[in-house]
C-alpha cells in the first residue's frame, strides 16, 4: 500500500482508539490519589511507527498535528501537543542508536516488531513514551509538589500505555515468522 | 548573510522543534484565559459531532439505566414541590391568623424570619433558568476535567453559567460554541466553591487533588459542630452557580492542632462517573448584579 495513505489511515485509527475507547477507561487497581493513574495514551505510537527515513521536520509537524488532535478532543489545551513534538524530534537520534545500520538504508521499511525485533522495539517505544509521559504529566500537574504522587503516575501510565502498544504491534503488524 | 543561512540550514530541525514548542506553549498558556480561543477544546464542532455519535451508540446501551435516573429524578422533584406548596399553605395560613402568632412572641420572631426566607427562597428561584442538556463527553481522570453537553449558543448557553445535575453541583460553563459546551468540572485543579453547612457556617470547598471522591473544606471555626453525613450547601456569594445546591456531605472533620480550624472531608454529592442529563443554570439577574458589585469594589 502506498506509505501516505496507509499513514493517514494509521493517523485516523489511532487518533480514534485515543479518543473513543481510550478516554473513557478508568482503570482502579489500589487505592489511588489524584484521579486516576492509569491513563492509557497510545497516539505517540503514530509517530514511533512512521518511516525509518522520514526527515525530522515531517516527524514535528506530523507530531505537532497528532498532539493538537488529542488537545481539540481532551480539552488540554497544548499539553498533549508539546509532548508529541517532543518525541517527534528525539525520535530519530534514539532510533540510530538501536539500529545497527544507518537509518538511510530502510528505505520504505517503518519500526515494528517484524524490521527491529521484540527487544530493540520495546526498548525504542519505552523510552520515547517515558519521555513522553514524563513531560505530559509534568506538564500537566505543573508542579513538583507531589512528586511521588507524579513519579508513580507517570510509572503506572507507562506500563498501561506499553500494553497497549503492545497489544496494538500485535494486532495491527501481519503475521510474520519468527526470526 | 551566507553565515546565517548556513546556520539556519545546520540547525533547521532544532529551529523548527523550538518554534512547535512554542506555539504549544502559547496554545497552553491562552487556552484557558483568552475568549473565543477555543480551537483546540471540545466545543469544537467536528469534535463535537464526534463525540455526540460515540454518545448515540452509548447511550441506545444503557438506555434502561438512564431512564431509571430519570425516575428517580422526577421522584425527587416530585417531593420537592409538595413540600414547598405544603409550606406556602402553612404560611398562609398563619399570615391570616396574626392573634396566634402573637400568642407567642418567641416563636413569632423565628417565624417571621421564616416567613422572611420563605419568600427570599422563591424570589431566588424566579431569577434562574434551567435548560437540560446531555452530556456526550465525560472525563474524571485528569488534573482538569471537562464535560462536553450538547448545548451551545444556539440554546442560549453562555460562558460562566453553571451546570447541575439532580443530585448536585457538577462545574461551570467554559468554552461554547454553536452547538456544543465544554463544562469544566468542579473536580478540577484550584477550582474553588463557597459552601455553608446547615446552620449557616460559610467555607471555601475545593478538590484536594489527592482522592477522586473527596472535597475539603479547610479553615472550618472550632465552634461549629459538625457530625458525618451532615449536608453541605452552595450559597449565594457566587456569581457561578445558585445557592442550596446540594455539594456533598461530610465524612469527617479533622482538627488542625496548627491553627486551631477544623478540615472537613467531604463526600461529592454528584457522582462525575455516570453524569448522563445535566441542567444548565442560568441567573438572570447577573448583569445588574455584577455592575452594582464592580462599581461598589472601585470605591
Amino acid at each position: 500500500m502506498n506509505p501516505y495513505i496507509k499513514n493517514l489511515f494509521r493517523f485516523v485509527i489511532i487518533l480514534a482508539i485515543q479518543v473513543l475507547l481510550l478516554g473513557n477507561i478508568t482503570l482502579y487497581l489500589l487505592p489511588q490519589p489524584a484521579g486516576s493513574l492509569f491513563i492509557p495514551l497510545i497516539y505517540p505510537l503514530f509517530i514511533l511507527m512512521l518511516p525509518f527515513e522520514t526527515p525530522v521536520w515531517i516527524l514535528l509537524f506530523l507530531g505537532f498535528f497528532m498532539g493538537a488532535a488529542v488537545d481539540a478532543f481532551y480539552t488540554t489545551g497544548g499539553m498533549h501537543a508539546a509532548a508529541a513534538v517532543l518525541i517527534a524530534y528525539l525520535r530519530t537520534n534514539v532510533l540510530q542508536t538501536l539500529m545497527p545500520h544507518k537509518l538511510d538504508e530502510y528505505a520504505g521499511l517503518q519500526p515494528s516488531v517484524k524490521n527491529m525485533g521484540w527487544l530493540p522495539f520495546l526498548v525504542y517505544a519505552a523510552f520515547l513514551i517515558l519521555i513522553h509521559h514524563i513531560f505530559f504529566f509534568t506538564l500537566e500537574s505543573w508542579s513538583f509538589s507531589s512528586f511521588p504522587t507524579l513519579a508513580l503516575k507517570i510509572g503506572a501510565s507507562l506500563g498501561t500505555s506499553m500494553l497497549f502498544v503492545v497489544a496494538y504491534a500485535l494486532l495491527f503488524t501481519k503475521q510474520y515468522a519468527a526470526r | 548573510m551566507r553565515n546565517v543561512l548556513l546556520l539556519i540550514q545546520r540547525f533547521f530541525n532544532l529551529i523548527l522543534f523550538v518554534f512547535l514548542e512554542v506555539i504549544c506553549f502559547m496554545l497552553l498558556t491562552h487556552a484557558r484565559t483568552l475568549q473565543g480561543d477555543d480551537v483546540l477544546s471540545a466545543a469544537n464542532t467536528v469534535v463535537g459531532l464526534i463525540y455526540e455519535k460515540r454518545s448515540a451508540l452509548i447511550y441506545y446501551i444503557s438506555l434502561d439505566k438512564m431512564n431509571d435516573s430519570l425516575l428517580n429524578e422526577n421522584v425527587r422533584l416530585h417531593k420537592a414541590l409538595a413540600s414547598l406548596t405544603a409550606k406556602d399553605t402553612v404560611f398562609d395560613l398563619h399570615s391570616k391568623l396574626p392573634t396566634i402568632l402573637a400568642s407567642d412572641t418567641g416563636s413569632t420572631a423565628s417565624k417571621a424570619a421564616n416567613k422572611d426566607t420563605t419568600s427570599k427562597h422563591t424570589l431566588e428561584y424566579a431569577e434562574y433558568e434551567y435548560k437540560t442538556a446531555m452530556v456526550i463527553n465525560n472525563s474524571t481522570n485528569n488534573v482538569n476535567n471537562y464535560i462536553t453537553i450538547n448545548r451551545g449558543s444556539n440554546s442560549g448557553i453562555a460562558k460562566g453559567m453553571s451546570v447541575i445535575t439532580g443530585t448536585g453541583l457538577v462545574g461551570w460553563v467554559e468554552h461554547v460554541s454553536a452547538h456544543y459546551a465544554t463544562v469544566l468540572s468542579i473536580m478540577s485543579k484550584q477550582q474553588v466553591v463557597s459552601a455553608r453547612l446547615k446552620d449557616g457556617t460559610y467555607g471555601f470547598s475545593y478538590w484536594d487533588n489527592e482522592n477522586p471522591t473527596q472535597f475539603v473544606m479547610k479553615d472550618m471555626p472550632q465552634q461549629i459542630k459538625v457530625k458525618p453525613g451532615d449536608s453541605v450547601f452552595t450559597t449565594s456569594y457566587s456569581r457561578l452557580f445558585p445557592p442550596d445546591i446540594l455539594l456533598g456531605t461530610v465524612i469527617k472533620s479533622v482538627f488542625n492542632k496548627h491553627n486551631g480550624y477544623y478540615q472537613l472531608y467531604l463526600k461529592p454529592s454528584v457522582n462525575f462517573r455516570n453524569l448522563q442529563y445535566v441542567y444548565v443554570v442560568q441567573n438572570k439577574m447577573i448583569p445588574e448584579r455584577k455592575q452594582l458589585e464592580d462599581s461598589s469594589a472601585k470605591k
